[in-house]
């Protein structure tokens, strides 16, 4: 196209003035002016609060004071939940574990994540393996296994909390007749936690699915064709090429869904309550409503140090496998 | 089964072609898998196929025979409903709750989240995707750890600053404070789902050639006018992409969404306050509550059918950028 300057593009140029500036940054300054509002948003929202969280979790509770943060305390309310002094709403305590109440959570939330990732990349993978074949119905097939991932928490929480319903549940029946729970397993901790988990993977094996999709949809084709010339069987074809082309895609997988379920919250807090699973943002938010404030700040900023440890740790591995991707 | 025409033993001698064994049809069947091992695949691939279809629609198809149970549901089955079926849980849940506030609340936030994160994140992404400046990669670096960092990590903080009477605000808010308002929930939720439409849109956004906004920077177009009238437009998918993810995930988020209203209708309560309303203190309604979560589910669920290659591209670009 030629190019001529339009009739009205000098009356333009003026309203625009404050956007010519723009045009005579460098690029550099011209990449900060457009991360400006990012920078404001994560800023406000995510930086400014996690700060306030550490300092707030070095004030002392004041649960009757017009302002819920008395004095410095220092590193106290880090010493007292780790030695289990805390004085955290004692509705954690359940009597079969006299551990401290931080490290009941602790203990909940990384067996939640460590049980949950592991049934999920094993359901994922099958999923994947089956979205990776060619049929008829694929399409209808992908959206009903995506369909739990896009479930709203609140509904996944009232389907596994209607189904162990003693009043309309089937699910009661059914695990009893396993032999596996009791008479009322959303007022049991072990049952519950059960039920949590399951209602996990229930909706987020699909995540892994698709990553893992991804991954498999990578593997050249003709590599399948080689081996199956060489006589290698579906198995070794499977340990040989399928497994080494999907780790890296795996592991991030991984990762992302260890962070997710580190966090869990909604689940529990809309299915069998957080007396029964009490996980670290379950901590949170109960000392939270019980005016512990400092507290509460302490635990959550704890929990995001343990997420950090651990994203820490998969990003160790991932550098180790793939030699540095990012 | 024992037909007397063909003698089930006489099929299976014909099916099997081992006229000497004398064969049932699984039998039959599992031998044809021995000597066929491509068969045995096929099966399992059937069986899995059913066993995923099923555990993953069955609870939608149970919550639908408990929310047209009416007011017997206590008798419903696993795969009956109760007698009589009443279809008038569909339009309880809106004469006894404010349903339909509820979720056009949830819409509300879902819709102005995912319209301040595509702005930004279409900034960002450009900035990441196609700039080439210092602190790069630890600025990218910065943004993916925030994408990791809890939400209940942010929490006291910014409870207590919505809670803060601010006198700016008072014209807007009846008490200048953001508590109880949409702000409460969608600023909290824009930034916590920011970094995923950032990656997206970054690599989206890298993929358009250089001489395309040359192009357009010599026709006379300024440089935020190239960023919106050519990449974006040509980055489209990407740009829906992001907009499904986030809307999706801003609609089903729960934490920030319990937390940062009193949970009335009135007060710019989401969706969750709502079906969480029908287990009330003393009588739960079990009918209406399965209703709701089907009225609430179709959204998300006609999203999915409508854009799936949209979220199955999404959740891969946003991981493997990482």
């Amino acid at each position: 196209m030629a190019s001529e300057t339009p009739p009205g593009e000098s009356e333009t140029r003026l309203l625009m003035r404050p956007l010519n500036r723009l045009e005579m940054l460098s690029e550099q300054a011209y990449a900060y002016v457009l991360l400006l509002p990012a920078a404001i948003l994560l800023g406000l929202i995510a930086f400014y609060p996690l700060v306030r969280t550490f300092t707030f979790s070095l004030r002392a509770d004041d649960v009757f004071g017009a302002d819920p943060f008395g004095q410095f305390i220092g590193v106290d309310n880090y010493v007292e939940l780790l030695s289990g002094q805390a004085l955290i709403p004692n509705q954690f305590i359940d009597p079969a574990m006299n551990e401290p109440l931080l490290r009941q959570a602790l203990i909940v939330t990384v067996l939640f994540a460590v049980l949950s990732v592991f049934f999920e990349t094993l359901i994922g993978f099958g999923q994947a393996l089956i979205l990776n074949q060619d049929f008829r119905g694929r399409r209808w097939v992908r959206v009903s296994i995506i369909i739990p991932w896009a479930v709203p928490v609140v509904i996944q929480a009232m389907i596994f909390w209607l189904m162990f319903n003693p009043t309309i549940g089937w699910g009661t029946d059914f695990m009893q007749w396993l032999g596996v729970f009791g008479d009322n397993p959303l007022a049991n901790t072990s049952n519950s936690f059960i039920i949590v988990l399951v209602a996990d993977i229930w909706k987020t094996a699909a995540f892994m699915a698709l990553l893992i999709l991804a991954g498999l949809q990578s593997v050249d084709r003709s590599l399948y064709e080689v081996a199956r010339v060489s006589g290698a069987s579906p198995w070794q074809r499977f340990k040989m090429i399928t497994m080494p082309i999907v780790l890296p895609a795996l592991l991030v997988a991984m990762l992302f869904r260890t962070m997710d379920a580190m966090r869990i919250y909604g689940l529990i807090d809309a299915s069998t309550g957080c007396e029964q699973v009490p996980t670290l943002t379950c901590l949170v938010i109960t000392s939270f409503n019980a005016r512990r404030w400092a507290s509460a700040s302490a635990v959550a900023f704890l929990t995001a140090l343990v997420i950090g440890i651990m994203v820490l740790f998969y990003i160790w591995q991932f550098r180790k496998t793939e030699g540095g991707a990012m | 089964m024992a037909d007397t025409e063909t003698h089930p033993d006489v099929e299976a001698q014909q099916q099997s072609q081992e006229p000497e064994l004398d064969r049932g049809f699984f039998e039959a069947y599992a031998a044809k898998m021995i000597s066929n091992p491509d068969r045995a695949y096929r099966m399992a691939f059937y069986v899995a196929t059913f066993f995923f279809l099923v555990t993953t629609l069955f609870p939608f198809y149970w919550l639908a025979m408990i929310a047209i149970s009416g007011d017997n549901v206590a008798d419903v089955g696993i795969f009956t409903p109760a007698t009589p079926v009443e279809l008038g849980a569909f339009i309880e849940i809106f004469t006894q709750l404010p349903f339909h506030r509820f979720v056009f609340n949830s819409f509300l936030i879902a819709t102005v989240a995912t319209v301040i994160v595509l702005f930004v994140a279409s900034l960002a992404g450009y900035v990441f995707g196609r700039l080439r400046f210092r602190g790069k990669q630890p600025l990218l670096l910065l943004v993916l750890v925030t994408s990791f960092f809890p939400p209940a990590a942010f929490f006291v903080p910014l409870n207590r600053l919505f809670n803060t009477n601010v006198d700016v605000l008072r014209p807007i808010m009846q008490d200048g404070s953001l508590y109880n308002t949409p702000y409460a929930i969608f600023l909290p939720l824009s930034a916590l789902f920011l970094p995923l439409s950032i990656f997206i849109l970054m690599t989206f956004y890298s993929q358009i050639p250089e001489g395309l906004e040359d192009a357009a920077r010599i026709e006379g177009t300024t440089r935020l006018g190239a960023l919106f009238r050519v990449i974006v437009p040509l980055s489209a998918p990407g740009v829906a992409t992001a907009g499904v993810l986030t809307f999706i995930s801003v609609y089903n988020e729960y934490f920030f969404s319990s937390l940062m209203t009193d949970g009335r209708a009135e007060n710019w309560a989401p969706m969750l306050e709502g079906v969480l309303g029908f287990r009330g203190q003393f009588a739960v309604d079990y009918h209406l509550m399965a209703a709701a979560s089907i009225v609430a589910v179709l959204p998300v669920a006609i999203l999915v059918v409508v854009a799936q290659e949209k979220i199955v591209s999404g959740l891969t670009a946003g991981a493997v950028k990482e």
